[in-house]
């Protein structure tokens, strides 16, 4: 492959500048001809672009419903669809109107809130009341005490509903008798019948006081759930004392209450034990969320890849793609295997789980399901590496085939303007004035440097400020790209993208200012106003002169015919020159702009890494990958050649050329790069005449920074590491060095969690909780001791 | 304007704005329909909602890991639910949405009941109505009327319905209502009392032009409902039932057992998209295409899965493949019941005796062809006693009139006591002595040439000659033309210049043909938008099952207890 591979200055490069055919990107000569072109080549295959269009966009918006309504009806192309098109003149379709702003809407929280606000106050109050005296009438030895002091303590806490003024139990309306005898609730005072009275056992009791003071604890840990509000709030009301000693007692004691109490109590429970308590199906729900969000991150990246593989572009490296692919994959199976997990969570447990449970598991699997159908089943393949090449020689030859096409299509339009200006010769030696101007014009093309010199092509790059930007751009994303700093990489390319557009736009707008010109100059050779036209002539080509050297675009070809009428040797080499330029300009494909020769030209002579001639160059670094095919892949040789013909992207050449070409010389080079740069700089200041503040500075220190990037590693390896999967729920961050208090804290917050793992029994971690209490402990001791000395 | 994208949006809102983690959606009966309508199960699982509950329903389970999003309509039993379900929350945090204004009375219990603080947010989202098709809105209220005056409860439940609408498209409007009518002022002027009532919502952006809303009644044009259809979406409606997109098809003979009930909805389905409004014929070759499509993707990739890229690029079209069989099979299915239930019918002789007697103006070939058709034993009773129907509110006052002997080939036939007593109540519901205006004679010069010519050229489908009164209606409204004696104001100020957004209500239910007259009609007038709407989308069963809920119970009723349960529909 690599004997046969022409020199990088014929190899195929897209063309930005001139009249681009959106469509098949032919270069057509003229705005009037990419109009024709586009009427006579594409006007039918119109839908073919909108079908396209919606294989992009797989959920179709409103809007292109109607694209995908026309494609439906012109597949059927029956009597109906003209009763309709008839129709339409100029209505619209009820899928195709604009989608309008949200509708209204009306919030009443700010209302809710305040009386909420009110009855929250109420009831926490009452909540905490509860709690304090709870926790009076457990603050004593119950067992040990004789009941009649019980009472009294009780009594004391709070004061009891007289017997008399309650005839009847006020929750199930029965009389009170002897038989039916009164009960007091221990915690509001109020009277209930034996049937209506509920107990609270002592550890409840317990649970319930020593929660609030744990609260009250916590209170400084950041646990912004929402209960925790609560729980702080109340908390922080009640009263602290110990409660230890109940703690370990057995007893079956019981306090009594009445129903509203003991239901204020229970509720108060649930939502200490719903604070605690995550369920597996969250923590594993988590992890599949965030498989999923790299997915969505991960593999729109990918597809664009792929995409230009395939279509055998070079933009991409392969065995990056490859590595994308397995990653993504990787987390593709990692969804599946948690959506999986959650299905079966509790399946083989004992109850059953509520319906509702399995439900939920079975739609988060099916949903998961979903997920990896719609998006890893669109992940297309990528081509093997043989197959890649195929598609590369491919896309160059159908590259080379267009390319010819458009020489022959150039030189056909320079044959008719040649005749033109033939003809126009002809009628203009009648008059005596009428050569003057061409000879004129002609040594302004001259030395503009329409012919092959080197030094011409590198003033046009630098002429277009926006050129350059456009460079630069193409520079960075490319060291961006080597940096792995993906995100940054899609940033420029948009911005990249906004650029061309600009200049694209401008370049039409030049070129339909100059075509304008062009029939206004035919128009007047057509009058023979000789005397006329001569003063029109001069000022004219005063201004084409000023035009050409601002615009570069490859269809000023065309206005240049006329000044050449003279001469046709020169001709022969303008056009060989231009076919040269074009060939240049075709050979970056990946940085979709006009290729700055001259840099590239000069970088190298000055440059002693590379002492041939640029246009051997290449074949030089052939002849090289070719010897290298065996020990390097033969896929970044791709890409680096690439970058190597690519003249935008020097800097970033340069160091994978580095990489790439076992030259001694270019190993020297590694270490003095920045050396490399200063020439570059020097040309610069010397070479050029006009030139923008110095991108090329910019590039050293961006490139710099990626390389320092590099070194510091792969930012892939970085997330790898940091797997949110295997932290530790209990892990503590082990600082090297811990101020006291913090230690302090830690371990005051460590027991109060070896308290609630001990609560909700899960041993293990009581264990790993007590091995860093001690661990903290110890730390603290060293810690008094550096201090002490 | 687009009230499926309006009702969309909404409940996106909703889900965007209870942030990520699990979530259950908690829905009444009449918001789950509304949801449905305009998200897919899987679309909307894509933003973790995992699971749709009833907020009456008791098998809930305690999931505290879940936020709750409720969507539901202010009623007094929807407040009482969600008190209880605040006083024990079951989810961990509630976002609350009602469908429509919500007094400040409720608000406060709701407020009171949130002890837990559980309620992160409580607001009014207007999207209380059914939308059918981006121009199509439903309320699905059976029976609105009793007699000539509202269900009170169903004017209330229809305002509201109309006031959202207008609420969710951000338009304030000017009311038109149809004079002869007296339940279409009353909407009317409940409308305007709502605006009037809360003039801060409706406080939008003005346009140039202001937006126009027309109240109709159902009574004026009895005649759309009574035919046959041959678009695909009508035609449905008219043989299968649509039921919030919802197709029961499980009385097909030999139906599999997925099939069972099919949904066709416009947002999902393309093939649906492209073709509920064409007619039956191309809908037929279209399936065809599709077909041919389907088989020659199929056996090609069952054919060739020998070598592992063959495979790949088979897993890879998956998806495609999935959704496409889907697709065919429930089209094909669709449609091949329609036109097994067309010629089992003889729907194709029927419904062109049908166009004649509403299109054309000939009496006696119209007697001939239905007393011909009587005497053919495939015509259903439901399918006699339409046409009966059909010739009796066209020539009700014609001079030979010879309704008596249709009525006895209706009973010699055999065509129950039921539909019989149907066709006077029709007569009844919609006939002359009701109608406002003139369904069947043409009334202007214009219109008459159009006449002339159609009968002069000859029709060009004779099965879907019949263009509803609507489209009249809405023409000369669009051209400034309505006359404000048949069509007042409600309110002094009238509007000036020509309407650009109309907003047309049809009380007793609008027609799948009038969606389709609409919708042309938006396609075909530059600068206008027409969004219809009804208390129901009628077919000619659900119509008469209105006819007779709103009391018309016809003359020679010997039971007075008649309840339309159209049996026959094959």
């Amino acid at each position: 492959m690599a004997s046969n591979y022409p020199p990088p200055f014929d190899d195929p490069v897209e063309v930005r500048e001139g009249f681009l055919c959106p469509l098949c990107l032919k270069d057509l000569q003229s705005f009037y001809q990419l109009q024709s072109h586009y009427e006579e080549e594409h006007s039918s295959e119109d839908r073919d672009v909108k079908g396209q269009l919606r294989n992009l966009v797989q959920k179709a918006k409103k809007a292109k419903k109607k694209l995908l309504k026309r494609e439906g009806d012109d597949r059927t192309d029956t009597g109906a669809q003209e009763r309709y098109e008839s129709f339409s003149y100029g209505g619209v379709d009820p899928y195709m109107w604009e989608p309008q702003e949200l509708g209204a809407m009306r919030s009443h929280l700010s209302d809710f809130k305040k009386h909420r606000a009110a009855r929250i106050d109420h009831y926490v109050v009452e909540v905490n009341k509860l709690i304090i005296r709870l926790e009076k009438l457990t603050s004593f030895d119950r067992t040990n005490t004789e009941s009649a002091k019980i009472r009294a303590i009780e009594k004391s806490v709070v004061p009891w509903v007289n017997d008399q003024d309650v005839p009847f139990c006020p929750d199930c309306g029965n009389k009170f008798s002897i038989r039916n005898r009164r009960h007091h609730c221990r915690l509001c005072g109020s009277i209930m019948c034996k049937k209506c009275m509920e107990l609270v056992s002592l550890p409840l009791a317990s649970k319930l006081t020593s929660a609030s003071k744990e609260a009250l604890a916590s209170h400084t840990s950041p646990n912004s759930s929402p209960n925790s509000i609560h729980g702080s709030r109340r908390g922080s009301i009640s009263s602290v004392s110990s409660v230890s000693s109940v703690l370990d007692e057995k007893d079956d004691d019981r306090i009594r209450c009445c129903r509203h109490c003991k239901d204020t109590l229970l509720k108060r429970e649930q939502q200490i034990d719903e604070k605690e308590y995550t369920p597996d199906i969250v923590k594993l729900y988590e992890k599949l969320r965030l498989c999923m969000e790299k997915v969505d991150q991960k593999a729109p990246e990918y597809i664009k890849m792929a995409e230009s593989l395939n279509a055998g572009e070079t933009t991409y490296n392969l065995e990056h793609a490859n590595d994308l692919r397995v990653e993504v994959q990787k987390v593709y199976e990692l969804i599946d295997a948690l959506s999986k997990k959650i299905l079966t969570l509790g399946l083989n447990e004992e109850p059953q789980p509520h319906p509702k449970t399995l439900q939920l598991q079975r739609m988060i699997r099916y949903s998961a399901t979903l997920f990896v159908q719609e998006k890893l089943l669109g992940l297309m393949s990528l081509p093997t590496k043989d197959k890649y090449e195929e598609l590369k020689e491919k896309r160059k030859q159908e590259m080379d085939r267009k390319l010819h096409m458009e020489r022959q299509a150039t030189l056909e339009t320079q044959r008719r303007l040649e005749e033109k200006q033939k003809d126009l010769v002809s009628r203009s030696t009648a008059a005596p004035n009428g050569e003057v101007p061409y000879p004129k014009r002609g040594t302004v093309k001259k030395s503009e440097g329409w012919l092959p010199t080197s030094s011409l092509p590198r003033q046009r790059e630098i002429a277009d400020p926006l050129l350059q930007q456009i460079d630069n751009i193409t520079s960075f994303i490319k060291q961006a790209k080597a940096a792995n700093r993906l995100d940054e990489v899609r940033m420029l390319q948009e911005n990249l993208r906004q650029l061309q557009d600009e200049y694209d736009q401008q370049q039409t707008l030049k070129a339909i200012e100059l075509s304008k010109r062009q029939a206004e100059e035919e128009e007047m050779q057509r009058e023979q106003l000789q005397v006329l036209r001569e003063k029109e002539w001069e000022r004219e080509q005063h201004k084409a002169m000023s035009q050409h050297s601002r615009t570069r675009s490859l269809d000023f070809r065309e206005v240049k015919q006329h000044q050449h009428e003279s001469g046709k040797e020169n001709l022969n080499q303008i056009a060989q020159s231009l076919d040269l330029d074009t060939t240049q300009m075709k050979s970056s494909p990946s940085s979709k702009t006009p290729s700055p020769d001259a840099v590239q030209k000069q970088v190298p002579k000055e440059n002693s890494v590379f002492p041939i001639k640029p246009r051997e160059g290449p074949q030089y670094i052939r002849e090289t990958d070719q010897n290298q095919t065996l020990l390097l892949n033969p896929f970044e040789d791709e890409a680096d050649t690439s970058q190597v013909e690519d003249p935008a992207n020097t800097l970033a050449r340069d160091s994978s050329q580095v990489v790439s070409l076992p030259t001694k010389a270019l190993h020297s080079d590694k270490k003095e790069y920045n050396p490399f740069e200063d020439d570059e700089e020097d040309q610069q200041t010397n070479g050029a005449t006009v030139y923008a503040p110095n991108p090329f500075e910019d590039n050293g220190n961006s490139f710099q920074k990626s390389v320092n990037d590099q070194n510091s590693g792969n930012p892939f390896e970085g997330l790898s590491s940091t797997n949110p999967f295997e932290v530790d729920d209990n892990e503590i961050s082990g600082e090297d060095i811990i101020e006291e208090e913090l230690l302090l804290q830690q371990i005051d917050n460590i027991k109060a969690y070896i308290f609630d793992a001990k609560h909700s029994g899960r041993m293990d971690e009581v264990e790993v909780l007590t091995e860093n209490l001690k661990e903290l402990k110890r730390t603290l001791a060293k810690q008094k001791e550096k201090s002490k000395c | 304007m687009n009230v499926v994208f309006a009702v969309k949006q909404y409940v996106s809102k909703m889900i965007e704005d209870s942030g990520p983690g699990m979530k259950v959606l908690l829905m009444d009966k009449e918001t789950t329909s509304i949801v449905s309508m305009v998200y897919t199960q899987s679309e909307i699982l894509q933003k973790e909602v995992y699971l749709f509950e009833r907020i009456d329903s008791l098998n809930r389970e305690t999931m505290k890991h879940l936020k709750a999003i409720c969507f539901l309509r202010p009623t007094k039993e929807n407040v009482e639910y969600l008190i209880q379900e605040l006083r024990r929350p079951k989810y961990s945090i509630y976002y609350i949405y009602f469908s429509n204004v919500i007094s400040k009375s409720d608000v406060k219990s709701l407020a009171e009941a949130d002890e837990q603080e559980v309620v992160a947010e409580i607001q009014e989202f207007y999207g209380d109505y059914i939308a059918v098709n981006p121009h199509v809105f439903s309320l699905n209220l059976l029976g609105c009327c009793q007699g000539r005056s509202w269900d009170l409860a169903q004017l209330s439940r229809t305002a509201q319905g109309l006031t959202a609408l207008l609420l969710s498209l951000k338009k304030c409007p000017m009311i038109r209502y149809q004079l002869s009518s007296d339940p279409a002022k009353r909407l009317a002027e409940c409308v305007k009392q709502v605006i009037t009532k809360e003039y801060e919502l409706f406080d939008f952006r003005r346009t140039e032009v202001p937006p126009l809303l027309l109240i109709l009644d159902r009574s004026d044009d009895a005649i759309t409902p009574l035919l046959n259809q041959w678009t695909y979406q009508a035609m449905v409606h008219e043989l299968l039932g649509i039921n919030n997109n919802r197709i029961d098809l499980s009385r097909v003979p030999g139906i599999s057992k997925d099939l069972r009930e099919v949904v066709l909805s416009a947002e999902n389905d393309e093939f649906y998209a492209n073709n509920m409004y064409l007619n039956f014929a191309e809908i037929g070759s279209n399936i065809k295409n599709l077909m041919e499509d389907f088989q020659r993707r199929k056996p090609k990739e069952q054919q060739k899965l020998e070598s592992i890229a063959d495979m790949k690029a088979f897993v890879e079209n998956y998806p495609q493949f999935k959704k496409m069989s889907g697709t065919v099979s429930k089209h094909v299915t669709v449609v091949g019941e329609l036109s097994r239930l067309a010629s089992e019918r003889n729907l194709l002789e029927v419904s062109e005796v049908e166009q004649e007697l509403a299109c054309q103006n000939d009496h006696s070939s119209a007697h001939q062809n239905v007393r011909r058709l009587l005497q053919n034993p495939k015509v259903t009773e439901f399918d006699a006693a339409r046409l009966v129907m059909l010739y009796a509110l066209h020539y009700e006052r014609h001079s030979s009139n010879s309704l008596p002997g249709l009525m006895m080939d209706l009973k010699n036939k055999g065509v129950s006591e039921k539909y019989r007593k149907l066709v006077s109540a029709v007569v009844e519901y919609g006939g002359k002595r009701v109608r406002g205006s003139d369904l069947f004679s043409p009334k202007d010069a214009v219109a008459i040439t159009k006449q002339f010519l159609k009968g002069l050229k000859g029709v060009e489908n004779v099965y879907t000659q019949h263009q509803p009164f609507l489209h009249e209606t809405l023409d000369q409204l669009i051209k400034g033309k309505l006359k404000d004696g048949q069509y007042p104001y409600l309110g002094p100020s009238t509007l000036r210049d020509r309407p650009q957004d109309i907003i047309v209500f049809i009380i007793g239910g609008a027609t799948y043909e009038e969606a389709l007259t609409v919708y042309n009609l938006n396609r075909s007038t530059p600068g206008v938008r027409i969004v219809l709407g009804g208390t129901t989308i009628h077919n000619t069963k659900s119509f008469l099952e209105e006819i007779s809920a709103s009391g018309f119970r016809g003359r020679g009723a010997e039971s007075s207890q008649v309840t339309a349960r159209a049996s026959s529909r094959r």
